[in-house]
């Protein structure tokens, strides 16, 4: 058994490992860098939106509720049900929706999880943490 | 009487039981940033400087969780065997000598190296009944494990630590580490390997560490333990480290004994001991990195078929070879 | 490829009268509806034939009056082997005496649609739990989710399911692994018999994870369900989405642009790749080799980014739909990619190395967890685990899809049929896939990466197969016209390979037990998704090799 022993060949890259920077990367005390077109945060153009209602049809986890804002009826995302696929961007017909690279989502209450279309009309006052 | 201050000072501050607690600690520390850099990743980072602060936190939060004894368990055995455990190792650690002598003064005796070795099964068989008591069958599975093991290597353990004892004339370990102008690892560097390797199985390092193959047998003989009592368990496998790497320290490499540069022989003592010390942990945990952990029939096996023949033979050899030795030393 | 039109004339011309109906859509697909009961004249003429013949698995669908059973064989493409059964009195005759490794598709049929297999050794409910009513089959469209929430009781407890005990026990220890265990990843729960440190016995429990997706695809749209059998798997998510679009598509005739085809085989490869340096690491932790462990896991990050780059996630990708991929490649991406990957490769050389000489993960590996190249036909393993056994088998060869035709590359396979073999399997597959990507991306059309599909799909049904990383992945869907489908069946890798589970650990070393199940790469959310949960009832059965081979005596 030990006769036709090699030696271990991890041992050369576990010493020179010890000198190394660790790989770790240290977030949240260093920021991550997502690439573009990462699917994060929706964004709503409500200024493009026709309330179609498509993306609430074809939301496949029924994420997307459509609800009357300053008298328009524009989709509000649950981001708690949401699985980030991306399919109400594409299939809104005038690319009301698109999206960002915001990831961190984490909330301590339940409306932190709302996207709201208020939010993206200037003149209202956010009320969605970011 | 007059009451020895020197002699509690001694026992409960340094080098005694505050000394050992905060060394076993760093030790642990140690090991932890040393396995972490070696996998390429932080370590403990957060608590303290470089996270050192890291197992003081972990025992004081094992402290404060709630302690449950299952029903079945032999209560007796179940809440006595960690605190029996843990004080065999620190009794057996007051017999190494760390600052140039004895914890207790003149403690030391011919024999003393015996006793040592006989603490540390008396010890490990607490662990073993720790897990037996607990009557799951992971701990169960772990407790046969930790026994045949340990039965196994505590045979060439000792052959293995007689070839210092030999060259040494003594069976006291100030007197062997008194001795090592030149450390016996360099005179007789194949008793030394032999030695790392073996401790590397009584520590249940890897590759040895089948007694908690954490996804064989979930936490092994530790498995039903929780609160004080695990704090316990955890701190005597921190001691056993202690003393693990201590005997390589004091047999092979010189022990406390070193160039004094200024200011007291006893600080320097301590110093070069742990100096020392943290060079066989590197060791032990750099074994222990680059291998898997082997299966119980196979540690049995290359055991009895090789450890022990070889742990004969390097004695025989150091036999022969003690007069050529001794005329190098002189 | 001839051997499977072979395989289709033998079957006409041998059956003659009893082929009712023969349909060969494309190539390497056919749909043979025989009389009831002739369905094992057909296999037997089949595995007669061809050694590597199989069963993929068993879809049961319910047409009203009757079911309709469809044996998935793969035989040089998949044949499919139909038979109606009345849906008043589903009796059928088993196959399990002829390929062992149909047992559990059986039981599951059995437990879902309600057929019985005569003539099954061991046909028990192998899915829901034992206090489910009886007569509720949850996958006929007459179901309905309420009948069961007034319907379950204790009283209904099925006491023959409950297993045997061994009977003859002295130092035989029972040791649970699972739900929640260091060694599984995913919560399923192994009752092991062991004697001092052999494992005498296994018996496992799935179903813990489970989240009918099955059923729930019935009530999506298919562009809808392409994000849902998405999760059937995070690991292996690019397969199934894959495999399922392929089926629609053949479904629905559509033509996916060559560019789309190369889009899908890289992201499909990126994604064998890391789930392959998982299983590695994984295998590493396994085994108490936790430095490897860390250093795979560390480099095969980069894949991971890569993946993001491409698809917008590091994990879920949302990158294929029916008709063709929903993003097109940067075209600058492509330099990135390529260097990123000859870097992934030189690592991926040397934990080839690793896994080839290290002496202690030999030790672990070798000689463990044995599966016969007799016993992995039998049981119809597929994937690693077949190619470990020196089975030449990989439906990236054997059925070609996306760009894989074009593509060269090898199938790797080891003879030595044991744990190590399984992982050196793993090993040097990485460096295939890492090569195919680079061909794939040197090669790769320009033109439309998309084309738009209308929701409705035309009547009809398709097989779709890819090889996910843990073997040969296996959707059937069936549309009646409208934009929902009708069935969708998935046949997860896992299930097909965990069946050799007890074959290759009875006799084992319980330090054995990890480094068997590791080598089996097994996934249980795929496993589950069809599995039902039942927390209350504390049910075990008594699963063995001899249960699933025929008896002799009937
Ligand atoms: S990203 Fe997908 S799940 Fe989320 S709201 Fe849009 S369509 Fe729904
Ligand atoms: S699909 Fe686009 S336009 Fe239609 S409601 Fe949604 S956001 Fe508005």
């Amino acid at each position: 058994m030990a006769n036709k022993m090699k030696l271990p060949s991890m041992i050369r890259d576990i010493a020179s490992s010890i000198f190394k920077k660790p790989f770790t990367r240290e977030y949240p005390a260093v920021r991550v860098e997502v690439p573009e077109g990462f699917r994060g945060r929706h964004i709503l153009d409500p200024e493009k939106c026709i309330s179609c209602g498509l993306c609430e049809r074809d939301c496949p986890s029924k994420a997307i509720e459509l609800v009357e804002v300053s008298g328009k009826r524009m989709p509000m995302f649950y981001l708690d049900r949401c699985i980030f696929c991306y399919q109400c961007a594409e299939s809104c017909p005038r690319d009301a929706i698109r999206l960002s690279t915001v990831f961190e989502l984490s909330t301590t209450d339940k409306e932190g999880l709302l996207v709201k279309p208020e939010e993206f009309i200037p003149q209202q006052p956010v009320t969605t943490k970011e | 009487m007059p009451i020895d201050l020197t002699l509690i000072a001694r026992a409960l501050i340094f080098p005694g039981f505050i000394f050992l607690l905060a060394l076993a600690l760093f030790f642990d520390w140690f090991e932890r940033k040393v396995a972490a850099r070696m996998q390429n990743r932080m370590g403990p980072t957060y608590t303290g400087p470089l996270g050192i602060l890291q197992p003081v936190a972990d025992y004081i939060k094992l402290l404060t969780k709630e302690d449950v004894i299952p029903r079945q368990v032999n209560k007796l055995l179940f809440t006595l065997t960690p605190v029996l455990a843990f004080s065999l190792f620190v009794f057996a650690m007051f017999y190494i000598p760390i600052d140039g002598s004895n914890v207790i003064l003149n403690s030391s005796f011919e024999g003393d190296l015996i006793l040592v070795i006989v603490l540390i099964t008396i010890a490990n068989f607490a662990l073993f009944l720790s897990g037996w008591s607990s009557t799951n069958p992971y701990s169960g599975i772990g407790a046969t494990r930790i026994l045949t093991q340990f039965l196994g290597y505590d045979i060439p353990v000792i052959i293995l630590a007689l070839c210092p004892a030999f060259l040494a004339k003594s069976l006291s370990f100030v007197a062997i580490a008194a001795k090592q102008a030149i450390p016996f690892a360099l005179l007789i560097p194949w008793s030394f390997a032999l030695f790392i390797i073996t401790l590397q199985a009584e520590l249940e390092k890897d590759p040895f560490d089948i007694p908690h193959a954490e996804t064989e047998i979930v936490g092994g003989y530790e498995t039903e333990f929780s609160g004080r009592k695990l704090a316990f368990i955890k701190l005597s496998e921190d001691f056993q480290f202690l003393i693990g790497a201590a005997l390589v320290t004091e047999l092979f490499l010189g022990g406390p004994f070193g160039p004094v540069l200024f200011g007291p022989k006893e600080m320097w003592g301590a110093i070069w001991f742990v100096a020392k010390t943290l060079g066989v942990i590197f060791i032990l945990e750099y074994i222990g990195n680059v291998s898997a952990r082997l299966r119980i029939d196979q540690v049995v096996h290359s055991n009895w078929k090789i450890l022990i023949p070889l742990a004969i033979l390097s004695l025989a050899l150091t036999i022969t070879c003690e007069p050529l030795l001794r005329s190098i030393v002189s | 490829m001839a051997m499977f039109e072979e395989a289709v004339s033998i079957l006409k011309d041998n059956l003659g009268n009893d082929v009712l109906e023969c349909k060969t859509p494309k190539p390497r697909r056919a749909y043979i509806l025989v009389k009831l009961g002739c369905h094992r004249d057909a296999i037997s003429l089949l595995l007669k034939q061809y050694e590597q013949t199989g069963i993929s698995t068993i879809t049961g669908t319910d047409l009203g009056s009757e079911i309709e059973l469809n044996y998935h064989m793969r035989c040089g493409g998949a044949v499919t082997i139909k038979n109606r059964v009345p849906k008043e009195k589903p009796r059928i005759k088993t196959i399990t005496d002829l390929l062992p490794g149909a047992a559990f598709y059986e039981r599951e049929v059995f437990d879902l649609l309600g057929v019985m297999f005569e003539g099954h050794p061991n046909l028990k409910r192998l899915l829901l739990p034992d206090n489910w009513p009886k007569g509720a089959y949850p996958l006929r469209k007459d179901w309905k989710p309420q009948d069961v929430k007034s319907g379950v009781s204790d009283s209904e407890k099925n006491s023959e399911t409950n297993g045997g005990e061994l009977k003859e026990a002295t130092s035989i220890v029972n040791v649970v692994v699972g739900p929640q265990h260091p060694a599984l990843h995913e919560p399923e729960r192994f009752s092991f018999k062991v004697d001092g440190e052999v494992v005498v016995d296994v018996e496992p429990r799935l179903g813990y994870v489970h989240r009918g997706i099955e059923k729930a695809a019935e009530h999506l749209m298919f562009f809808q369900d392409v994000h849902l059998v998405e999760r059937v798997c995070g690991i292996c998510n690019a397969a199934h989405t894959t495999c399922f679009s392929q089926a629609v598509e053949d479904i629905g005739g559509i033509d996916v642009p060559p560019r789309a085809l190369y889009l899908r085989t890289i992201v499909h490869e990126l994604n064998r790749i890391h789930s392959h340096l998982l299983l590695l690491g994984v295998a590493g932790l396994l085994l108490g080799y936790e430095a490897l462990f860390q250093h795979v896991w560390r480099d095969r990050e980069p894949i991971m980014d890569l993946i993001e780059m491409i698809t917008g996630n590091r994990l879920m990708t949302a990158f294929n739909t029916i008709g063709g991929v929903r993003r097109d490649l940067d075209p600058n991406a492509a330099g990135k990619i390529k260097k990123t990957l000859e870097e992934v490769k030189k690592r991926a050389n040397f934990y080839k190395v690793v896994f080839k000489e290290d002496p202690t993960l030999r030790l672990r590996t070798e000689g463990v967890g044995v599966l016969s190249k007799s016993d992995a036909l039998k049981l119809c393993v597929a994937g690693p685990v077949a190619r470990g056994s020196g089975i030449d088998m990989d439906v990236r060869k054997d059925d070609a899809y996306a760009a894989y035709e074009e593509i060269p590359f090898n199938v790797i396979s080891y003879k030595e049929c044991d744990s190590w073999a399984r992982l050196m399997v793993r090993a040097e597959e990485v460096l295939e896939s890492i090569d195919i990507v680079i061909y794939a991306l040197e090669h790769l059309p320009s033109g439309r990466f998309r084309v738009r599909v209308p929701r409705r799909q035309p009547e009809g049904e398709a097989v779709g197969r890819v090889e996910a990383p843990r073997g040969e992945l296996i959707h059937y869907v069936k549309s009646d016209g409208t934009a929902y489908p009708y069935r969708v069946k998935i046949r997860s890798p896992t299930l097909a390979n965990i069946i050799s589970f007890p074959t290759m650990i009875r006799g084992g070393y319980v330090a054995d037990i990890p480094a068997v199940l590791g080598s089996l790469d097994p996934c249980f959310s795929c496993t589950d998704r069809m599995v039902f949960l039942d927390t209350q009832n504390d049910r075990r059965w008594y699963w063995s090799l001899e249960e699933i081979k025929p008896k002799k005596a009937k």
